[in-house]
């Protein structure tokens, strides 16, 4: 039932996606939101959030291929296709949210390796073909022995990008927001916390009740869920005292604007309220984290709590004036500190994530993915 | 300002086709001698003039000898903002695509109470966290100090947006100021008939660059270069020739002579944000 | 790129992420060689530097008319800039004789606005075709028409609008009809004959005057348009023909047309709107002496000379933000400033950008400027810190003895009235100095002349006491010096008498020092270091002072009172002192040829009678005198009295107009309580035709029955003059850079862009007017084109003012010439026609001509605009202290004399000089107005680039006043008056636009006084959507954003349909309205 409205809800979001492709490839960035201000928009929080799913789920792939966690046994797959499904959806994401597709390229060969961006883009692309590359390993037995050193070399790699993508944003100086030496420190973390909860969900709503370790996973990979959640709000409370002591006006403004600004029920509702709070109270809940369901959609609560929580990441430090009086000085609708997505970024955005469900579902369905967990 | 004096003769003030006639000034010195004639020494030569004549002499030089500065007089700037829409006609910047914006402040308290007006173009950094960021090393610094883009390298990732501290960097959305009007010739004069100054090349980097689908400069990031175009066609950069305030000084910090040296070196000089090591290269003078 | 510069950035990097690449840099390095390689080999491909590219014209975005370069790609305007052999844009600017590739380099200085006439120009919405109304007045509602059939029809008359529901048997008066007397011949033995009936007083014979003038005349008494009012005039006034921005070229086609050929006396532009006053009191101050009395005052004004000013007092004058012009006065003062070699305070109630970096910013309650002025008078005098070696030169003798250009009247003696009011001069004659005696001139005709002495006078002459004792002088001798007493108290015969320098004295005196500053609200000791910096610096030291002086209802007062400050200072003429205007002539008056334009009009009409605006008129002479107050105010001291024009032919006083064009102005929007223009305008039975000249639906043209689209000042011609403030002598040109992007018609026969000239010209055809035509400039010199006017002023621009040619400007050579025709490939024949154009010229004047051209006008050479300590271009006259003409008028409302001499009255009077009670009805804010150097009134609406600087306006508070009201930044408020009490635009047509905009909170202004910078809300202008043949033009918000306070500002209570007015200077008052602000 819920397969076959997902099955449904992703076409029609591929159909939406169709639109905003078209609209994307005639008039450009112009039907976008963003503007030189808030520079990074939607779109680019969305790849942060799945690349950070990517990381996270090919951590818990190693759980089988590398720690040979007994309990995990059999989720090594999904994992690893989640890592694909959701590593394109984020680099396509970010394709589309290039000024010159048809350069990308470049990225490749005339890349600049001191660019955080360029290492992340070779990285990431590395780490698809690593992870595609145990992936179909998984399906050919002969030469499982290649797939754990495989594995344990996308580990680090794994974590290194997902601490890139921090580092990508920290290394810069001109946003004080942004550069605060924890930073990067803490994306590893949320990949992890995201990749659990991308798993959470997929077993929690499509695994296989017949399965006797189910709710066994479910309730450990709860339980890592509610730690990661407690650390996740470590992190923002460390960041927003500090920001708010440290007194520079650029982070209280950020900060203000994360908590008070205009989307600000986006941040108390969305991001802590259903991406956290709820999630670590229900699955603190006795029982509840056995439950499949519940287990699932709490997993899909933490990941709706991850995409506000990536944009809360990227927006602030660009809605805060590099130098104040820049505001009034020149006005235009691109030079503004507001933003929300236009139809143009949901709609393709909506079509990339309707593409990855359908991709998940096709996988899932039609190859021999999840079968594996669910036949031990 | 400088003062017309007797000194040396100052290379030749020409375009490559220049003409010499009879009598007819040939040198910036002379030409400025020229204007003043009969004036007694010590009249006054427009800021425009001397600093134009110190391009040419920096002009012979090699790039790499150059050093392109910039200063900003803020006892001058009357806040016009001629310097910033003659930056957008002159480069054919869409909306939203704006190089040198220039702030406004109030200051104290009725009746003690001030404006200062602060142009903001590209810092053209010595150390700029713009040039590192770029995944595909189109922009950079060059020789003479300028930060160019190189547009048809730049695949609009915005990164390097992110990275000045200075906003000096947009991007170019490809819109257009007339693209909602009505298109009703014959009645009005419609949106077809005037959408040429909006379409018509500009020339940045010594290029023509004609606005037109999503091609280049559109998809890009886009700065202020100093107007290294008009630079190697022994121009000003356009912010510089309309200040009104001439509050905008230009040239070769490696010009002993020239004007901006004796600006740049003077007591009351600061830059924005020193305390990030950036090393701007335009400087405020108070 | 350092390398250098590179690894630090890298090893901040790698130092992060621990080392990753190591060859980062390489990459840049080679991409930085290349393009610098490339760059250094190739050519510049940069087409604006290309001088084939380039033609020199002249900005009109605002009225400065600085001289722009217009760059062009393929016959599209690419880029303007400076013109740099026009001084507005350099200083110095390049001498005339620098190479035109020299030139293409060097790129003058331009204010913001002048980049974005490119916008003015390809502005989507400008109309491209006749529009005749198809609604009623300001509906909005239009159909595109023939030309020729819109001329016809204006001509012609009839039911033009029977279309039009409430119109259906509306009949128009064509101008046909109009151009009722026609025979010049009659029209001069009319105007002949009006003196003496204007001379008599008394009533009863006055009439009888009248009789006899109606039986003289009683063929043509049909042509008159009352002829019990014989002064009214003939019929052909019942045209009018009015403008808002007009300068040379353009001016002489709208003359010839209304005056000398239809015949009409109402001409007029809009200088009340703009700054009156600061004209109509230079008129007053340099009134000449001439056979006995005084005449020919010039209706033009002073500036400071900053450029070489020490000290500069500024009251309400913004050369930053606005002024004649930004371009040009700020370098002028700027570059000055930065060398600390000039320092100067600024008198405004707002922190403008000048008063930001002034030495002193002094906010001043509005309409006080008089006080402040007197006060400073006062100051000088008692510290005896005037000039008295300049003031005591009683003629030009001893002014030149004194090395003085000018001089002035402060030792003439003026006789006292019984009450000890100042009068008129005494006379030679008065003073028993001088006996009048009748001799023979040399044809044997009877003259009169004064002897004094052995000397001979062929007037009575002046008087002055030298070393006590009267002396008779004549103001023009430039023989015998007369270095006169500067205080004189004295009796001289049977009259007691003053010095004119006594009765300044007198009026300054009228109040202490610090009662002069407390009626200004401004601290007495800040005012006394003014008036003590400006004792310091000898000649330059100057007052400037602009709009915000003049626009009061004591406008003309105020003005005075600083103009004489000046005069005490004695620095007119001087380098960094008090200077005027200089312009070459383009009429070919100065040198009788080529082409004497005033010999030029064979058939010369002799229009006479009153203009509707009353001016140059005295109301206790007329036959319309009905006692005081007179129904509307009348202006002998002034003319276009822009704020008079739709109100009185609203009141239809003295006559009604039936023909109303108007070119190029927008009374609705620019005038304060211009909202009462609406009212008249949209009833089409007070002015039964209303024609407009403008380039899109204006907001004054919304209400025309005709719109006849008009050449922007990128493609049309005209010769834009200069202001005070210029110390150089120019006629800078307008010239066509573009094909015109309107519609092309024919009239006699050949093809013109829709314009003013085409409308002009075939409404001449189609009336077949004199002065026009085939034999327009005589037997068979055609006048059937707006070039062959002006290729004939251009060519005696290029001819100069001597009559042997000497003052010729240099020949283009064949590389000039070719590049004059290169630079122009891209324009058509109907604007560009130069075979035809040296057919008129003649080969020997057309090198010169191109030479002109080329250049974008003439300019003086830097090296001659100064004459050792002077500047070159002299005011050199008399200047009046006291005016005697003005001393012998009466004021139509009050029937009082009107005061010769600086003087202050308090501010916010009405018309009959009664103080408003406003302020005591809780209207508890003074409104005032300025301009952004971002906009101008209507011209920059459409400049999206500018609208990027300030997209909205907003109403300006002092943070006290904010707090008090409640209210910040941002806040959405109504700005409502006692005449406006709903805060509101009525458009007449179903709309109402709101008086409400953002408050913008500040420190620098002072409180209890708002103000707004203008450009703003408007609410025509392509903002809204009109309907053209049944289409929908949609409109574009953007041009519509902000407020346009105007509406707000006080409507006179006893004119009841205008603003308020300075009745003595003519202005309309922008600052001495009361009002409140509220929450929206
Ligand atoms: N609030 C406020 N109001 C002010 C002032 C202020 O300081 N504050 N200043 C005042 C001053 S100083 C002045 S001078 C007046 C000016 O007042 P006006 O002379 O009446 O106004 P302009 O804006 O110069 O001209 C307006 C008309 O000319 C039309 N137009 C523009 N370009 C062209 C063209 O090329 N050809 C033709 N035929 N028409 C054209 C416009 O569409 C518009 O309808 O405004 C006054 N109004
Ligand atoms: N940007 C721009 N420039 C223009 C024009 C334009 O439309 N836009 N128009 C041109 C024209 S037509 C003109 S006439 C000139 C006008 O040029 P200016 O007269 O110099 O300019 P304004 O802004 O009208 O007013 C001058 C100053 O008077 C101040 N002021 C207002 N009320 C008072 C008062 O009661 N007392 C005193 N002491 N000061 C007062 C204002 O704050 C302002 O700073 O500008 C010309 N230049
Ligand atoms: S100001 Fe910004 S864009 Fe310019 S060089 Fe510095 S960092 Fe780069
Ligand atoms: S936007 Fe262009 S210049 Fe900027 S970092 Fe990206 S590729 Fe480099
Ligand atoms: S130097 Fe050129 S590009 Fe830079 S701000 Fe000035 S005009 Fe613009
Ligand atoms: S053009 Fe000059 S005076 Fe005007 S804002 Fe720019 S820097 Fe300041
Ligand atoms: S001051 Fe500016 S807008 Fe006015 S004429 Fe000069 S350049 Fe044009
Ligand atoms: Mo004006």
């Amino acid at each position: 039932m819920l397969k076959r409205l997902l099955y449904l809800a992703s076409a029609v979001a591929i159909v939406i996606g169709l639109w905003g492709l078209y609209d994307r490839l005639t008039a450009g960035h112009a039907n976008a939101a963003y503007g030189s201000y808030v520079v990074w928009g939607f779109w680019v929080a969305m790849y942060l959030f799945f690349v950070g799913i990517a990381a996270g789920a090919f951590v818990l792939a190693t759980l089988e291929y590398v720690f040979d966690v007994a309990l995990f046994k059999g989720t090594g797959r999904l994992a690893l296709y989640l890592t694909l499904v959701t590593l394109g959806a984020g680099l396509l994401h970010i394709w589309f949210d290039l000024g010159h597709l048809e350069r990308i390229w470049k990225v490749y060969l005339q890349g600049s390796p001191s660019s955080v961006m360029t290492q992340i883009v070779w990285g990431y692309t590395i780490f698809g073909l690593l992870a595609l590359a145990a992936l179909v390993l998984t399906f050919r037995p002969a030469q499982q022995k290649l797939l754990k050193p495989l594995m344990a070399l996308g580990l680090p790699l794994a974590l290194y990008l997902s601490g890139a993508v921090g580092a990508l944003m920290g290394v810069q100086a001109a946003r004080a927001f942004w550069h605060v030496g924890l930073f990067p420190v803490q994306f590893p973390f949320f990949s992890l916390a995201s990749g659990i909860a991308v798993m959470l969900g997929a077993l929690g709503l499509f695994g296989d009740p017949k399965n006797a370790r189910l709710p066994q996973q479910l309730w450990t990979l709860a339980v890592a869920s509610i730690v990661l959640q407690i650390v996740k709000l470590y992190f923002l409370w460390a960041d927003f005292s500090q920001s708010l002591y440290g007194g520079v006006p650029q982070n209280i403004a950020a900060v203000n604007q994360v908590m008070f600004g205009q989307y600000g029920w986006a941040f108390w509702i969305l991001q802590i309220g259903i991406g956290s709070l709820l999630p670590i109270v229900v699955l603190l809940t006795p029982g509840m984290a056995r439950r499949p369901q519940v287990a699932g959609w709490m997993g899909v609560c933490i990941l709706v709590g991850f995409a506000v929580a990536r944009a809360n990441i990227v927006f602030p430090a660009l809605t805060v004036p590099e130098l104040d009086a820049l505001m009034t000085a020149f006005q235009d609708p691109r030079l503004q500190f507001a933003y929300f997505p236009s139809l143009t970024e949901w709609a393709l955005s909506a079509g990339i994530i309707g593409l990855a469900i359908a991709a998940f579902l096709v996988g899932y369905d039609r190859l021999p993915i999840a079968r594996e967990a669910s036949t031990l | 300002m400088h003062a017309v004096t007797s000194s040396a003769t100052l290379p030749r003030f020409c375009l490559p086709n220049f003409k010499e006639e009879e009598g007819m000034p040939v040198t910036t010195q002379e030409l400025v001698s020229f204007i003043v004639a009969g004036a007694p020494v010590g009249t006054p030569e427009d800021p425009l003039l001397t600093m134009q004549e110190d391009l040419q002499r920096a002009l012979k030089k090699q790039v790499k000898d150059r050093r392109w500065v910039m200063a900003l007089d803020l006892r001058k700037c009357v806040g016009c903002s001629a310097c910033t829409i003659a930056c957008i006609v002159e480069n054919k910047l869409p909306p939203g695509v704006v190089y040198r914006p220039v702030m406004e402040e109030e200051i104290g308290t009725y009746p003690n109470v001030t404006r200062r007006f602060v142009p903001r173009p590209c810092m053209q950094c010595d150390n700029p966290p713009c040039v590192p960021v770029c995944p595909v090393s189109a922009t950079y610094k060059r020789a003479d100090g300028v930060v160019e883009v190189n547009y048809d390298q730049c695949i609009g990732c915005r990164y390097c947006v992110t990275a000045c501290p200075y906003g000096a960097r947009t991007f170019d959305f490809g819109e257009k100021y007339t693209s909602g009007a009505p298109t009703q010739a014959g009645i009005i004069v419609g949106r077809a008939r005037v959408e040429v100054y909006e379409t018509a090349a500009g020339y940045e980097y010594g290029r023509a660059w004609e606005r037109q689908g999503q091609e280049s400069p559109i998809g890009n990031v886009r700065k202020c270069h100093f107007c290294l175009h008009r630079l190697n066609a022994g121009m000003l950069p356009a912010c510089v020739t309309t200040c009104i305030g001439r509050a905008t000084y230009f040239g070769d910090a490696n010009d002993p002579d020239a004007l901006i040296g004796d600006l740049i070196g003077s007591a009351n000089v600061t830059r924005l944000k020193e305390e990030l090591g950036t090393q701007p290269k335009v400087f405020y003078l108070l | 790129m350092s390398n250098e510069i590179t690894r630090r950035d890298f090893l901040k990097i790698s130092a992060f992420l621990g080392g990753a690449a190591a060859f980062a840099g390489t990459l840049n390095v080679a991409w930085d060689m290349m393009t610098n390689t490339a760059e250094a080999a190739g050519e510049s491909g940069y087409a604006l530097a290309n001088p084939a590219n380039i033609i020199y014209s002249a900005c009109q975005q605002c009225n400065t008319n600085c001289g722009i370069k217009v760059k062009l790609v393929n016959g599209v305007i690419s880029k303007i800039d400076g013109n740099p052999f026009n001084p507005f844009t350099l200083n110095p600017h390049l001498p005339y004789k620098t190479l035109m590739q020299q030139a293409a380099t060097i790129d003058g200085g331009v204010c913001p606005k002048a980049h974005t006439a490119i916008q003015t120009t390809y502005d989507p919405y400008r109309i491209v075709k006749v529009l005749k109304r198809a609604g009623k007045r300001g509906e909005n509602k239009w159909q595109t028409i023939e030309f020729d059939k819109a001329i016809t029809e204006i001509v012609q008359g009839g039911k033009l609008f029977a279309n039009v529901p409430g119109e259906e048997n509306r009949v128009v008066t064509g101008l046909k009809e109009l151009y009722a007397l026609r025979d010049p011949k009659i029209a001069k033995a009319m105007a002949d004959a009006l003196p003496p009936i204007l001379a008599e007083k008394d009533k009863d014979k006055k009439k009888q005057l009248v009789e006899e003038f109606k039986k003289k005349f009683a063929n043509d008494l049909d042509k008159l348009i009352d002829p019990d009012h014989p002064d009214l005039g003939p019929k052909n006034n019942q045209l009018n023909f009015s403008w808002g921005r007009l300068k040379g070229g353009r001016s002489d086609f709208i003359n010839r047309f209304t005056r000398d050929a239809f015949g009409s006396t109402n001409t007029h532009g809009h200088t009340t709107v703009c700054q009156g006053s600061l004209y109509f009191s230079g008129k007053a101050m340099s009134e000449q002496f001439a056979a006995g009395s005084f005449t020919g005052g010039e209706k033009f004004y002073w500036q400071a000379d900053t450029e070489n000013a020490e000290f500069v007092v500024f009251v309400g004058a913004s050369p930053f933000e606005g002024n004649y012009g930004p371009s040009n006065r700020v370098p002028r003062i700027t570059n000055r400033l930065a060398e600390g070699k000039l320092r100067y305070a600024v008198i405004d109630p707002r922190l403008s950008k000048l008063a930001a970096k002034a030495w002193k910013w002094m906010p001043n309650k509005p309409g006080t400027e008089g006080a402040l002025g007197l006060a400073l008078i006062r100051y000088l005098i008692e510290n005896k810190k005037y000039d008295e070696k300049f003031l005591r030169n009683a003629n030009k003798a001893a002014a030149a003895a004194n090395k003085e250009s000018s001089w002035c009247n402060a030792t003439w003696l003026v006789k006292l009235d019984d009450k000890g009011a100042p009068t008129v001069f005494l006379r030679g004659a008065e003073a028993g100095l001088a006996t009048k005696e009748t001799i023979k001139d040399k044809d044997g005709k009877d003259v009169a002349v004064w002897k004094v002495s052995d000397k001979q006078f062929a007037f009575d002459p002046l008087v002055a006491l030298v070393d006590g004792k009267p002396v008779a002088l004549d103001p023009n001798d430039d023989k015998t010096a007369v270095v006169g007493d500067l205080v004189a108290d004295a009796t001289i015969k049977d009259f007691k008498v003053k010095s004119s320098f006594v009765i300044l004295t007198e009026s300054a005196n009228a109040k202490k020092f610090e009662e002069w500053a407390e009626i200004a609200g401004v601290n007495a000791r800040d005012l006394e270091e003014i008036a003590r910096e400006l004792t310091l610096h000898g000649k330059k030291a100057v007052c400037d002072i602009h709009r915000g002086v003049s626009q009061h209802t004591n406008g003309f007062y105020n003005v005075l009172a600083w103009n004489t400050v000046n005069l005490l200072l004695g620095n007119f003429d001087w380098k960094g002192g008090f200077v005027r205007v200089s312009t070459y002539d383009v009429g070919g008056g100065k040198a009788d040829g080529p082409f004497n334009l005033s010999k030029l009009t064979p058939n010369k009409h002799n229009p006479f009678g009153l203009s509707i605006i009353r001016h140059d008129a005295k109301y206790d002479e007329s036959t319309l005198f009905a006692g005081y107050p007179a129904k509307r105010n009348w202006y002998p001291l002034a003319s276009d009295i822009y704020q008079e024009l739709i109100p009185s032919m609203g009141d239809a006083y003295p006559y009604q107009i039936k023909a109303l064009f108007l070119y190029m102005g927008s009374p609705v929007y620019a005038l304060p309580a211009g909202n009462t223009n609406i009212d008249i305008l949209a009833d089409p039975n007070k002015i039964p035709l209303f024609i407009t000249n403008d380039i899109v639906v204006g907001e004054t043209s919304m209400y025309a029955d005709y719109i006849f689209p008009d050449l922007s000042n990128l493609e049309r011609w005209e010769f834009t003059g200069s202001h005070p403030s210029m110390t150089v002598k120019v006629q800078p040109v307008r010239q066509p850079t573009i094909a015109p992007l309107i519609e092309t018609v024919k009239v006699y026969g050949r093809e013109m862009p829709i314009s003013l000239e085409a409308m002009i010209l075939a409404l001449a055809e189609k009336l077949n007017l004199p002065n026009f035509g085939p034999n327009g400039f005589g037997e068979g010199k055609p006048l059937t084109h707006m070039n062959d006017l002006y290729v004939r002023m251009i060519a005696n621009l290029a001819f100069g003012e001597k009559n042997d040619g000497s003052d010729g400007v240099p020949d283009a050579d064949a590389d000039e010439i070719k590049l004059f025709l290169d630079a122009r490939k891209h324009l058509p024949k109907t604007v560009f026609d130069p075979d035809a154009w040296k057919a008129i010229v003649g080969d020997k004047l057309w090198a010169k001509f191109v030479y002109v051209l080329n250049r974008g006008g003439r300019f003086q050479d830097y090296a001659k605009i100064y004459d050792s300590d002077k500047v070159a271009n002299k005011y050199g006259k008399l200047i009046n202290l006291y005016q005697e003409k003005t001393a012998k008028l009466k004021h139509a409302m009050t029937g009082k004399p009107i005061l010769g001499y600086p003087t202050f009255i308090p501010p916010g009077m009405d018309v009959t000089q009664n103080p408003l009670p406003d302020e005591g009805q809780g209207f508890d804010l003074s409104l005032i107005t300025y301009r952004e150097i971002f906009q101008t009134k209507s011209r920059t609406a459409t400049n999206y680039w500018l609208l990027s600087l300030l997209p909205e306006n907003f109403i300006l508070m002092n943070a006290a006043d904010a707090a008090k009201r409640g209210m910040k930044t941002g806040d959405r408020v109504r700005v409502v008056s006692a005449t406006n009490p709903n805060g509101e635009w009525d458009l007449k047509n179903g709309q109402k636009v709101p008086i409400v905009g953002k408050l913008k909170v500040v420190q620098g202004i002072r409180p209890g006084v708002v103000s707004f910078p203008l450009g703003f809300g408007h609410f025509a202008y392509g903002g809204v959507d009109v309907t053209i043949d049944g289409q929908i033009v949609k409109g574009d918000a953007r041009r519509t954003r902000g407020v346009h306070a105007n509406a707000a500002m006080r409507v006179d209570p006893y004119l009841k349909n205008t603003t308020l007015v300075d009745s003595f200077g003519g202005s309309a008052v922008f600052y001495d309205t009361k009002v409140k602000v509220v929450k929206a």
